[in-house]
């Protein structure tokens, strides 16, 4: 390189106004890296630059995504609510293999009912027994002290409480749902009947989330879960009959603005001040 | 004040661990001293809004706590590092303390990102950003959950026992750290080092039994002793307390043993005799 040559003011004003070729600009940045005087003398803005290599380091350095927040983003859901939804404990890999081996149970175990004499009434019970249990227990697992590992540092944030658990509970349940869907044609019984966990298990964990503005969210599940198996069992198709179907809904209907207005209940610092 | 704590108290069952607590918090570091069970991680969680009190009041920065809005206002300027601070193990170190940053709703990513970089440099872990949670080590873990804490450059800084587990390298540099952050804003922290609050506290709070039995300065912890400290050559049975020191000589506290000579007491020598009970500790 010619030590004595720089670049022209008329070159310097095309480069930094980007109005030369590219292979002009490495031209020229090929001599500002060995030149201290002409480099001095290209004007930047400093905000720029600083704002220019944040955008660098962030490329760089930004962690790839968990396939479950890509798969939040491909369907539309806001980055930080992405990132924060794939965390929860009740959506890890563990779990979704849980609930569908549960539901590949109850579907084997309602094909094998459906072709044995005398067993073909009671096929659908296993899946319909399972099905509303499902998002039930999910939502219970998916925030609180006790399913939670980071739930004290959560606890101290402005997402504490209400906003968390909802978020999480309506992530897990749509998950849920979504896998019990898929289950579902794939039992013997008419299309109708398959549905029929639907509104169970809306009113079930409805009502599991407003109990647990008193109890912890396991022993609320808990509490459900096992009265739903309980009626399953002790009053075979009756659990969903139509008026049963209107009686979920409606119940559903009522424990909603309960849930809301004890929606505080759900934060750990909501104090019972004296 | 920054921090005003009114007739706080808290039961758990019926073991009553903060009685009618009533303490003022400035700008600055304050120590928080005691035994485990005084109250210090019951008296954090509370001023850190996790958990909530039987009785009393609390003001932070302002804010009533026991207001919803006011408490989502004050956890957006606070930053608190738990005495055990949960991880996701198989989540990296970035994605950890990027996941606290979102529940702090820094909802931008480049500015999220950029905030997550800042703190890990804070805290030397910038190198590990990329390794998992569960290769690290327990001084590591507990740097990254004064990472955490660091997000937003919160106005309120709640440590409970934050130098449990770092070297003394890492134990300067928090330090260096800490003073540094305690210029301009209110930080608590409970330790059962007693170094970490001569050097670095400019108030301490010594609590037991639920409640504070000293408030003032570690100068003032230390001279709480003053009188009471002696060097003996043979081991004294008069003291309240006495230890064999690195000289071979004994470290007294209490009455003053036989041939023992005043020492010049320490913020330790303080604390221990505030604790009150005769314990015989030799090394």
């Amino acid at each position: 390189m010619n030590g004595q040559w720089h670049l022209p003011a008329e070159l310097m004003e095309h480069y930094v106004t980007g109005h030369l070729e590219p292979a002009q600009v490495m031209s020229v940045e090929s001599h500002l890296a060995g030149c201290a005087r002409c480099r001095a003398a290209v004007p930047y803005s400093v905000e720029w630059l600083d704002t220019s290599w944040a955008g660098i380091e962030d490329v760089v350095d930004r962690p790839r995504p968990r396939p479950l927040a890509r798969l939040l983003r491909r369907a539309g859901v806001p980055e930080h609510v992405a990132v924060f939804l794939a965390a929860t404990p009740a959506l890890a890999r563990g779990w979704l293999v849980a609930i569908a081996s549960t539901l590949a149970f109850a579907v084997g175990a309602g094909q094998l009912a459906a072709r044995h004499p005398g067993l073909e009434p009671y096929a659908m019970l296993p899946f319909l027994a399972v099905a509303p249990v499902l998002p039930l227990a999910g939502v219970a697992l998916a925030y609180g002290r006790h399913v939670d590992p980071v739930y004290e540092l959560q606890a101290a944030t402005p997402m504490a409480g209400v906003r968390s658990l909802l978020l999480r509970a309506v992530a897990v349940l749509t998950t849920a749902v979504v896998l019990t869907g898929l289950a579902a044609p794939l039992l013997p019984g008419p299309p109708g009947l398959a549905a029929a966990w639907l509104l169970p298990a809306l009113a079930l964990t409805v009502a599991m989330l407003a109990l647990s503005t008193w109890v912890s969210p396991p022993i609320s599940a808990s509490v459900f879960g096992a009265g739903w198996v309980c009626a399953v069992v002790g009053g075979e198709q009756l659990a969903f009959s139509l008026e049963a179907q209107i009686g979920y809904a409606l119940a559903a209907l009522i424990l909603i603005p309960l849930v809301y207005l004890r929606r505080a209940r759900f934060d750990p610092g909501e104090p019972v001040w004296n | 004040m920054e921090l005003i704590v009114r007739g706080l108290t808290k039961s758990f069952g019926r073991r009553l661990v903060l009685d009618s607590l009533d303490l003022d918090f400035g700008t600055g570091v304050t120590g928080l001293l005691g035994r485990n069970g005084a109250g210090k991680t019951t008296l954090l969680r509370t001023l850190a809004t996790t958990l909530a009190p039987d009785g009393g009041q609390v003001r932070a920065l302002g804010l009533d706590p026991a207001d919803r809005a006011q408490r989502t206002e004050l956890r957006r300027r606070l930053g608190y590092l738990p005495q055990n601070p949960g991880f996701y193990p198989h989540f990296t170190v970035f994605e950890l303390v990027e996941y606290v940053a979102i529940l702090k709703e820094l909802t931008d990513r480049r500015d999220r990102h950029r905030e997550v970089r800042r703190v890990l440099a804070e805290v030397d872990l910038a190198d590990r950003a990329r390794t998992k949670v569960r290769k690290l080590s327990g001084g590591m873990r507990q740097r990254l959950a004064l990472a955490q804490s660091l997000l937003g450059d919160p106005d309120l800084l709640i440590l409970d026992e934050p130098t449990v587990g770092l070297d003394p390298e890492q134990r300067m540099r928090f330090r260096a750290l800490i003073s540094r952050l305690g210029e301009n804003r209110t930080v608590l922290l409970s330790t059962h080092q007693t170094e970490d609050v001569a050097a670095l506290c400019e108030r301490v709070v010594v609590m037991k039994g639920g409640r504070s039995v000293f408030e003032g300065t570690p100068g003032e912890l230390a001279g709480a002793a003053r009188g009471q400290v002696w060097l003996s050559d043979r081991a004294p049975d008069a003291a309240r307390l006495f230890w064999r020191t690195a000289d071979g000589r004994y470290r007294a506290l209490g009455d003053r043993p036989p041939g023992g000579v005043p020492a010049e007491p320490g913020v330790e020598d303080g604390y221990l005799l505030l604790l009150d009970e005769p314990v015989e500790v030799t090394a």
